[in-house]
């Protein structure tokens, strides 16, 4: 259109060329790991058959998602995967943000170092073993709970694993304890980044150190904050399946507070290992992730435009 | 300007050449299987690769690839092929071979579970055998009583062949031999679940620290430790007392069923049955070793009492408590398939062929090594060579009954030199289940097949171990069931079963 612009457009994209070139091979990985897979996508709506091969299938439409839909499991298992996630993510933040500020305010790099080891340890446990961590503590028959802790306390033994009732509390503080330490790391390196200069402006001025958390250190952590909470929102229809599926031990009596979409799909397609259902259940999931990722990135646009992803 | 502009055509084309060069390779090894394949015909072809996967259901040997070698120099004379084993941990079997299966990796012979072969079948996963039966493997058909044989029927066709081992099985319990002792417990007494409440009261009054009965291992309930009826593939709809007049009824609404659980609980409740039963992931023998129980409720065959004897490190005695009944399942339980992506399935079944006839390959999968793994005692009892045990051998598979033909395996020390003998008179004498050869298909109904598992997952395991009391319990699984579906998977599995019983 206007000559002048696109000489300047036409000079800025070769200015830019060299990054352009570097962003290629970062590109090729997505494209042959993320995107190519897409087509993949076409399953959920086939009735596989092997010997005619994915593309020679036949359509079915949206039987392969009725599963999910079909019975009272269905509330159960959209409840308690929203709502358990939300729990979580909130617990993150809160409890990471506050452990991130309280380290930094350790001045013994020493004590600081070790803290902060300790209580990223949990995350690179594997799941299986903390199950059995737990395990220990609730069995039946030899937990340190029935056995040391309830007699102490004179209360009666409780069948951990059959009630229902008291798992969100304890799958909670499980997710709290082992994911809590990976996300302090990240919020603990924003709040180092932040210049020295502001807190020393804000003690001549006679400022309070919660005064500097809050109108400091909270304010120039928030794009952090957002990006993490939005990169967890987009997941909030996925869940831990270890946390579900191997801390309950699998126990059917807890299905009322423990099944989640993901366990769900795995013990209904354990038998059937039908693909096509299995793929409708993932498609299922990323598109309200997708959603909520829109909707939230939105609502923090209206807020506040600079902290918005995209 | 124009010299940075030169330097960027360098890098790109950089990068084109690194990338096509990505690209070529690829081309060459999806060229390769093709041209390896091509020289079939010839006199002197090269001997062709067999891929076997099998499930592991213990530790991989450390000389596995000694015993390949060792089948190879049979299988290339005999067949011209060699092998390569490839055993996958039972744990992940189902997922690693169903991604083996959708994948286009090379696979040409394969342990087929009854509990995945109707649907490998349903998704066209294993090619058809009847003619390579024919051909190849009238061997194996030499080995099989034909009702056997055809158990493995769906549809009219034959898509794995079972293993030749206990084709039926009873139930009963498995009991410590010294504890028995000890009380002077009556065994031959004990006919019925019944008469084993006075045991379990002996047990739990004298021995305080020890529960009675405990689970047989991860995800197995008492009943599927002692099933009065023919599961017909997954207990979704059953045939009690393995006829019915071939009527099929939901288990969990038989009074058979609540009455069972209802024992079950009044046992939980009296301490007979282990606290953790629902969650337990020990294996039975692995309790018992641990001084935790006394028996356990098993599905039983001849020589299970050495067996597992020798696997709790003690003395164990069997108490039959019903039958021996052969189903679907029992003769399924156990297969032999070829994927449909096999490339060459006349070797695949040459090789299936072998290890239903040739004795040497048998043991060679069974056993071990000869004077490595064992040695030979005489005629047809083997033992461990000077300085191996248990705890030390090499091969430590020991899962005879996967491999062909067990009846040509050789029988270890301690164990019934005749066992092969009993076994094929107790496959052959056992009750045959009246839809014996039934194959349920469960696709037309996956869906509420799906939340059927599921609501079964949720209830299953705390009522069969008498972890909850079933008196509300019992119902609410039985609504849920109910809201879910299950009558349509009965009608549907109903109607299967009447078509098949018009063409038998």
């Amino acid at each position: 259109m206007n000559p002048e612009r696109s000489v300047k457009r036409r000079t800025t994209f070769k200015k830019y060329l060299p990054y352009y070139l570097m962003l290629i091979p970062g590109m090729v990985y997505l494209i042959i790991n993320n995107y190519m897979p897409m087509f993949g996508l076409v399953i959920a709506f086939k009735d596989i058959n092997f010997v005619k091969g994915i593309w020679g299938s036949d359509w079915i439409g949206l039987k392969n998602f009725e599963y999910l839909f079909k019975t009272s499991d269905a509330y159960i298992i959209t409840r308690n995967t929203i709502v358990y996630n939300a729990v979580f993510i909130i617990l993150n933040l809160v409890v990471a943000v506050g452990v991130a500020i309280l380290l930094n305010e350790i001045r013994n790099k020493l004590l600081s170092r070790f803290y902060q080891s300790v209580i990223l340890l949990p995350y690179l446990i594997s799941t299986v073993i903390i199950s059995y961590l737990v395990f220990a503590m609730l069995s039946m028959d030899n937990g340190f709970m029935n056995n040391t802790v309830l007699p102490m306390l004179g209360m009666e033994p409780k069948s951990w694993y059959n009630e229902p009732g008291v798992w969100p509390y304890i799958l909670t503080f499980i997710h709290t304890w082992k994911g809590a330490g990976y996300l302090c790391i990240v919020y603990l390196a924003a709040i180092i980044g932040i210049d020295q200069e502001y807190y020393e402006a804000a003690t001549l001025d006679g400022a309070s150190k919660w005064q500097q958390i809050r109108r400091i250190t909270l304010p120039l952590i928030a794009p952090v904050i957002t990006i993490m909470t939005l990169l967890a929102v987009g997941r909030i229809f996925y869940s831990d399946f270890g946390l579900f599926y191997q801390v309950p031990m699998d126990s059917g009596a807890l299905y009322d507070t423990t099944n989640v979409i993901d366990t769900y799909v795995y013990r209904g397609l354990m038998q059937l290992g039908d693909i096509g259902m299995s793929s409708a259940a993932g498609l299922y999931q990323s598109l309200v992730g997708f959603v909520l990722v829109l909707l939230s990135n939105f609502i923090v646009r209206k807020i506040n435009k600079e902290n918005a992803l995209f | 300007m124009k010299l940075r502009s030169k330097w960027l055509s360098i890098v790109l084309a950089v990068v084109m050449i690194a990338l096509s060069a990505c690209g070529g390779g690829k081309g060459d090894t999806a060229g390769s299987p093709n041209s390896s394949s091509a020289g079939n015909g010839g006199a002197k072809e090269p001997p062709y690769e067999l891929n076997v996967a099998f499930a592991a259901f213990n530790a991989i040997p450390s000389n596995l690839k000694e015993v390949q070698d060792a089948i190879n120099e049979i299988t290339l004379e005999k067949i011209n092929a060699t092998i390569k084993l490839t055993p996958i941990n039972i744990g992940s079997w189902t997922q690693q071979s169903n991604l083996m299966l959708s994948s286009d990796e090379k696979l040409d012979v394969m342990y087929v579970s009854g509990r995945n072969y109707t649907s490998y079948v349903s998704k066209g996963q294993l090619q058809e055998l009847d003619e390579l039966l024919e051909q190849y493997g009238q061997g194996i058909k030499e080995v099989f009583d034909d009702s056997f044989i055809n158990a493995a029927k769906v549809d009219g066709k034959i898509y794995a062949v079972p293993s030749n081992r206990d084709l039926a099985t009873n139930y009963g319990i498995n009991l410590r031999k010294d504890l028995i002792d000890k009380y002077s417990v009556d065994i031959d007494a004990i006919k019925t679940l019944d008469d084993l409440d006075g045991l379990f009261k002996t047990i739990k009054d004298h021995e305080p620290n020890m529960t009675p009965l405990v689970p047989q291992t991860a995800g197995i309930s008492f009943v599927d430790s002692y099933k009065w009826f023919d599961p017909l593939g997954d207990s979704i709809g059953v045939l009690p007392d393995y006829d019915n007049g071939l009527q099929v009824v939901n288990l969990f609404e038989t009074p058979e069923y609540a009455d069972f659980v209802q024992k079950l609980r009044s046992w939980y409740t009296a301490g007979y049955i282990l606290k953790d039963a629902a969650t337990n992931k020990d294996t039975n023998t692995a309790l018992l070793k641990a001084n935790k129980g006394m028996g356990y409720l098993v599905n039983q065959k001849p020589g299970m009492a050495l067996q597992d004897s020798r696997s709790a490190g003690m003395e164990l005695v069997t108490v039959p408590l019903t039958p021996a009944y052969a189903t679907t399942a029992s003769v399924t339980s156990i297969m032999w398939g070829i994927p449909i992506n096999a490339k060459n399935p006349q070797k695949s079944m040459e090789f299936l062929n072998l290890i239903y006839t040739d004795k040497d390959i048998v043991n060679l999968l069974d056993w071990g090594i000869e004077g490595k793994d064992y040695v030979i005692e005489s005629g047809n009892v083997i033992k461990y060579p000077e300085g191996i045990d248990a705890s030390n051998v090499a091969y430590t598979l020991n899962q005879g009954f996967m491999f062909g033909n067990q009846f040509l395996s050789y029988v270890f020390e301690g164990d019934d030199p005749n066992i092969w003998e009993e076994m094929e008179t107790f496959n052959n004498e056992a009750v045959k289940s009246k839809a014996l050869g039934f194959s349920f298909n469960a696709e037309p109904v996956k869906t509420e097949y799906a939340a059927v598992t599921n609501v079964i997952n949720q209830y299953k395991m705390a009522l069969e171990t008498g972890s909850v009391a079933p008196e509300e319990i019992l119902s609410d699984f039985n609504s849920k069931l109910k809201s879910s579906g299950i009558d349509k998977i009965i009608a549907e599995k109903q109607k299967q079963l009447d078509e098949w019983a018009s063409t038998q």
